[in-house]
């Protein structure tokens, strides 16, 4: 029983949380602001969290998801979210494309290349004119249609929030209990090990990373009906991608609520900070911003969700090892 | 060959030696510790504020900024070191990422906060102009900075191959419990390593100072670039740091100056996950 | 409102009921409006000396400012007359260079704060999404600097711009040189360089088309990406093709490494001309302004003669931020001084009323702090007396050169450099 109390709770907590708040459109936002991030973070977790996959490039995703959704718009004149499939199926291919040479790198160097690869598609956006180039695309201006997903409040987006952060947590969870959850564990502890006893690892990873990929793309899209802008850099900047990971590392990466913590406790502080911070120009925000995480990090390096986690939260040394490379 | 475009890959050595500069601290660590220090850039930029302030306060030359930026940055160093990278290498690899981007942000912006937004240079006499040798032209703070560059990171290449403290933190990093058991103790070789990656970080900032702009947020434009060296020539490998940087500074320049400025990041990126394919382990990393 | 405040305000409240005092005596609640900049991040420079701008806009109208006085009736002190006096708060905000945290600090100014009106948020990208939560929210939003074409282009009802846009800087850059092509300088070959994010390509592209039209050859044409390492091959591929005009497009730290980059390789054109920007932040001019001697510019701010609104403003400016009133600080404060004009006017702090009161400016030359013909908006927001002056570092100072009315020294040219 004791198990369920904490989902339980939260639950509760999700659904009645804009009528807590009704009357203060900053809460209502701030609400539908956690819920993107931790989308983002969710679906960042299947590769980077279950896998162990540490990609720092997954804003390549996000800006797939985001441009598809403006570009349906632009040239074709249909509502933003009718993208969002599109740039699902586009995720998927352009997660297998990267996968295929990347996954097969070990630790940081698989980091580094979804870094490179990022960039490059970050560049490469803004030289292309079908994308608006440097200036980026806008989506509509005024609602034309309930379709456009174009609300005064925040309250609509909040609850299409939920529903797909619903729907992501509930197929991460029926993942985790299966096969392939177990396969990506073994592969995380040791990829040698798994190999050994007959798992396809680099089939399992690229299925991680595909649908990892896809969801990355959603969260895309919906940042782009809910702000109707993306430019290269809001887009494929690599801000997005280390956000995405701060995210579910603070919370616990690996863990179905991981992300979702991390969001409950980043996206608010960022927002907080800068509402009483910003204003004087002085950079104090990021100063406390970042203090918080240093401190975070430091205290809980598995993340916040490891003090209840019953097992001894800092897994042996060994773990830490290099997995190749060596100063010479 | 025309004289503009020796000119183009004479300028980019000299900007790949700067880059293999900058980026043997991160190496060094990254080899050592397996940790990747995402507020690197930052190291970085506040070796070059070092410079700034040396000279605006005192009107001292690289030749001071350079001691008092390496000893500045070693100090930041250890005290990453000992204050949270210890800390965080209990953790699992993410909690790197965490920490150190977290240092990043408050580093950069307590940067910010400190010496504000602007812009500042450094008046381009204090190393002296520009000399032309058969035709190409070389300037007196790129050139410097370029040497300094070869020099350093041959001196850490020496120092970890050569000397008996070398191979202790070598030992360290091969198998710190083994290296215990000899008597070695691993958190001193690691607050090492962090100073001696510091000292010449800070070496670098105070070195591009001379013909960069300073601001907080440069360590962004310069980390990326650190970060696609060091795995372009293979974690902990200083040598393959130097080979990769001065690669990387010619393509740049060969290819802004033959296709266009813009792609110039194209090229290198794909060059980079070329090398990558073919050999994951980087330029020279071992397997 | 504290017990003290609110006893004055009714008192004076009766007084003016009565017809007897005057508002004088009473301190109505402050105005409030929100400003959206870029306070850190990489254009937080501009952001803070925009802010400063805006600050002393302000202080101008809450205590006055005798020689002010003279020409813009605001500048009295004493707050805003058609609100009984009541002083102006500036609400600042970071925008942190993001369009989300834009329009979420939009937001919250519209619904926390309880701003009477928006002003911002410098990048476009950034204008566009904030100045979409106002319209929704039925709120005035003015932009003093963003000149993306597409942002009036909208249909929206709530948002004003101040600044001149690109084309009207391509005119000013063609009629100039055509100027000095009758004069006898050589404008044959002319490249354009220009940095790769929104503002370089835009600004590029319609001075190819307006110089394509007026028959000037763009022979070069370099985009590159903004926050170079590096711009050497850059300047040795203008070295080799050697053109008569150069006009760069750059942010700031490009803008320095172009002007080091330039001395080292030692190349020069004949008129080099710089599209505002990074070449006139006051960062730049301390750092490189030695070796950048005749550069040609594009500027909002024309100094002036003393005691003109631009020389008067510059001096306030001078003495609380350190430097000299520029482009971006001077379109801002611009922009400030119209949004304060149009709720003074509309006599009330009701959404509706500013929005009318601000299609209705009609402000003259001379009361303006920047070099335009004047304030007037069109249907699109658009204020069509929006012009910019084309300026040269004389001395290390710009001073304006062209138009020939406005002008305040002669242009010198071949471009001198170092």
């Amino acid at each position: 029983m004791k198990r369920y109390l904490f989902p339980g709770a939260l639950v509760v907590l999700a659904l009645v949380y804009p009528l807590l708040v009704a009357g203060s459109p900053v809460w209502e936002r701030l609400g539908a602001l956690v819920l993107l991030g931790a989308i983002g973070a969710s679906a960042w977790n299947i590769v980077g969290g279950y896998a162990g996959q540490v990609s720092v490039g997954h804003s390549v995703f996000f800006g797939f998801g985001a441009y598809s959704a403006v570009v349906v718009y632009t040239h074709l004149g249909w509502p933003p979210i009718a993208g969002a499939p599109l740039g699902m199926v586009l995720s998927v291919l352009l997660a297998a494309i990267i996968g295929v040479p990347t996954l097969r790198l070990a630790g940081h160097y698989f980091s580094m290349a979804t870094i490179a690869v990022a960039e490059l598609v970050r560049v490469l956006s803004s030289t292309s004119e079908f994308l608006g180039g440097a200036q980026g695309l806008g989506g509509p201006a005024m609602p034309r249609t309930v379709f456009d997903l174009s609300f005064i409040s925040a309250t609509p987006f909040y609850y299409i929030f939920l529903a797909v952060l619903a729907f992501l947590l509930g197929l991460t969870w029926w993942i985790e209990r299966g096969r392939m959850g177990f396969y990506l564990r073994a592969i995380k502890d040791s990829e040698r090990a798994a190999r050994s006893l007959g798992v396809s690892s680099g089939r399992y990873k690229l299925y991680a990373y595909m649908l990892s990929g896809a969801f990355t793309s959603l969260a895309g899209s919906l940042y782009l009906c809910m702000f109707g802008f993306v430019d290269p850099e809001s887009g494929f900047g690599i801000l997005i991608s280390v956000k995405m990971v701060v995210m579910a590392a603070l919370g616990g990466a690996g863990v179905l609520f991981g992300p979702l913590v991390g969001a409950l406790i980043l996206v608010p502080l960022e927002e907080l900070s800068n509402s009483y911070l910003g204003g004087r120009g002085a950079g104090l925000t990021f100063v406390v911003y970042g203090a918080i995480i240093v401190i975070i990090a430091r205290f809980l390096p598995s993340g916040l969700l490891s003090l209840f986690e019953r097992r001894p939260a800092r897994p042996p040394a060994a773990k830490n090892q290099p997995a190749s490379g060596h100063a010479d | 060959m025309s004289i503009t475009l020796v000119q183009v890959i004479v300028s980019g050595l000299l900007l790949g030696a700067v880059y293999a500069l900058f980026s043997s601290g991160l190496t060094l660590i990254w080899g050592m510790m397996n940790v990747v220090n995402f507020a690197h850039g930052d190291f970085v930029m506040l070796g070059m504020y070092a410079a700034v302030m040396i000279w605006t306060a005192l009107g001292g030359g690289p030749f001071a900024a350079v001691p008092v930026a390496a000893m500045l940055i070693a100090t930041l160093g250890i005290v990453s070191y000992f204050l949270l990278v210890r800390h965080i290498m209990r953790g699992p690899m993410l909690a790197q990422i965490l920490g150190t981007f977290g240092l990043a942000l408050f580093l950069r912006y307590s940067a910010f906060w400190y010496f504000g937004a602007d812009f500042k240079t450094l008046p381009d006499t204090i190393v002296g102009g520009s000399f032309v040798l058969g035709g190409v032209r070389f300037e007196g703070s790129r050139v410097l900075a370029g040497g300094m560059g070869l020099a350093i990171t041959l001196a850490l290449h020496l120092i970890l191959t050569r000397t008996a403290i070398g191979s202790r933190m070598l030992a360290v990093s091969e198998d710190a419990t083994a290296a215990q058991l000899m008597g070695i103790r691993p958190q001193r070789m690691q607050a090492l390593a962090w100073a001696m990656a510091g000292a010449a970080t800070g070496i670098a900032g105070a070195l591009i100072a001379n013909f960069f702009y300073t601001s907080p947020t440069v360590g962004e434009t310069l980390a990326i670039i650190a970060f696609v060296t060091v795995s372009f020539g293979g974690f902990g490998s200083v040598l393959g740091a130097l080979v990769a940087g001065l690669i990387i500074g010619v393509v740049e320049s060969l290819s802004a100056y033959l296709i266009g400025p813009v792609y110039k990041d194209v090229v290198v990126y794909i060059l980079f996950v070329l090398v990558l394919w073919f050999r994951p382990q980087g330029l020279m990393g071992k397997a | 409102m504290t017990k003290a405040t609110r006893r004055g305000f009714s008192a004076g409240a009766a007084l003016t009921v009565l017809g007897l005092g005057k508002a004088a005596s009473a301190q109505p609640a402050p105005v409030k409006i929100g400003v959206i900049y870029p306070l850190s991040g990489n254009s937080a420079s501009a952001g803070n000396y925009s802010k400063m701008a805006i600050e002393v806009g302000a202080d101008v109208i809450n205590n006055g400012n005798a020689e002010l006085a003279k020409i813009i009736p605001l500048a009295k002190g004493g707050g805003l007359p058609g609100l009984g006096g009541a002083k102006i708060q500036l609400i600042f905000a970071d925008n942190q260079g993001t369009p989300a945290a834009g329009q979420n600090q939009a937001l919250r100014l519209i619904s926390e704060e309880k701003v009477a009106a928006l002003i911002g948020a410098y990048q476009s990208g950034i204008t566009l999404t904030a100045s979409a939560i106002a319209e929704r929210h039925g709120l005035p939003f003015l932009t003093a600097e963003s000149v993306a074409a597409n942002l009036t282009e909208r249909g929206f009802k709530w948002f004003f711009r101040t600044t001149p846009v690109a084309i009207d800087f391509a005119r000013a850059y063609s009629t100039f040189l055509k100027e000095q092509k009758a004069a006898g300088q050589k404008v044959g070959a002319i490249a354009l360089v220009h940095e790769n994010t929104e503002y370089g390509n835009s600004v590029a592209s319609v001075i190819a088309d307006q110089f394509g039209k007026d028959g000037l050859p763009i022979t070069q044409k370099i985009a590159y990406s903004a926050n170079s390492s590096d711009v050497q091959p850059q300047v040795l591929q203008l070295k080799e093709k050697n053109p008569d005009v150069v006009i760069f497009i750059s942010y700031t730290s490009d803008a320095i490494l172009y002007a080091k980059t330039m001395k080292e390789l030692n190349w020069k054109p004949s008129i080099m001309i710089a599209d505002n920007a990074g070449f006139n932040d006051p960062a730049f001019l301390k750092a490189m302004g030695s070796t950048v001697e005749g550069l040609v510019n594009r500027s909002a701010y024309s100094g002036g003669k003393p005691g003109s609104v631009p020389a008067i403003f510059n001096e306030l400016y001078k003495a609380k931020a350190g430097v000299e009133l520029d482009d971006v600080s001077v379109r801002g404060l611009q922009g400030f001084l119209v949004l304060a004009d149009a709720i003074n006017r509309a006599g009330s702090t009701d959404p509706a009323k500013i929005q009318a009161a601000l299609r209705a400016t009609n402000l003259p030359a001379e009361q303006m702090a920047a070099g335009y013909d004047g304030v007037k908006f069109d249907d699109k927001g658009q204020n069509v007396l929006a012009s910019s002056v084309v300026t040269q570092l004389q001395g290390g100072k710009y001073v304006t050169i062209f138009p020939k009315a406005r002008a305040t020294a002669n242009v010198i040219l071949p471009y001198k450099g170092w």
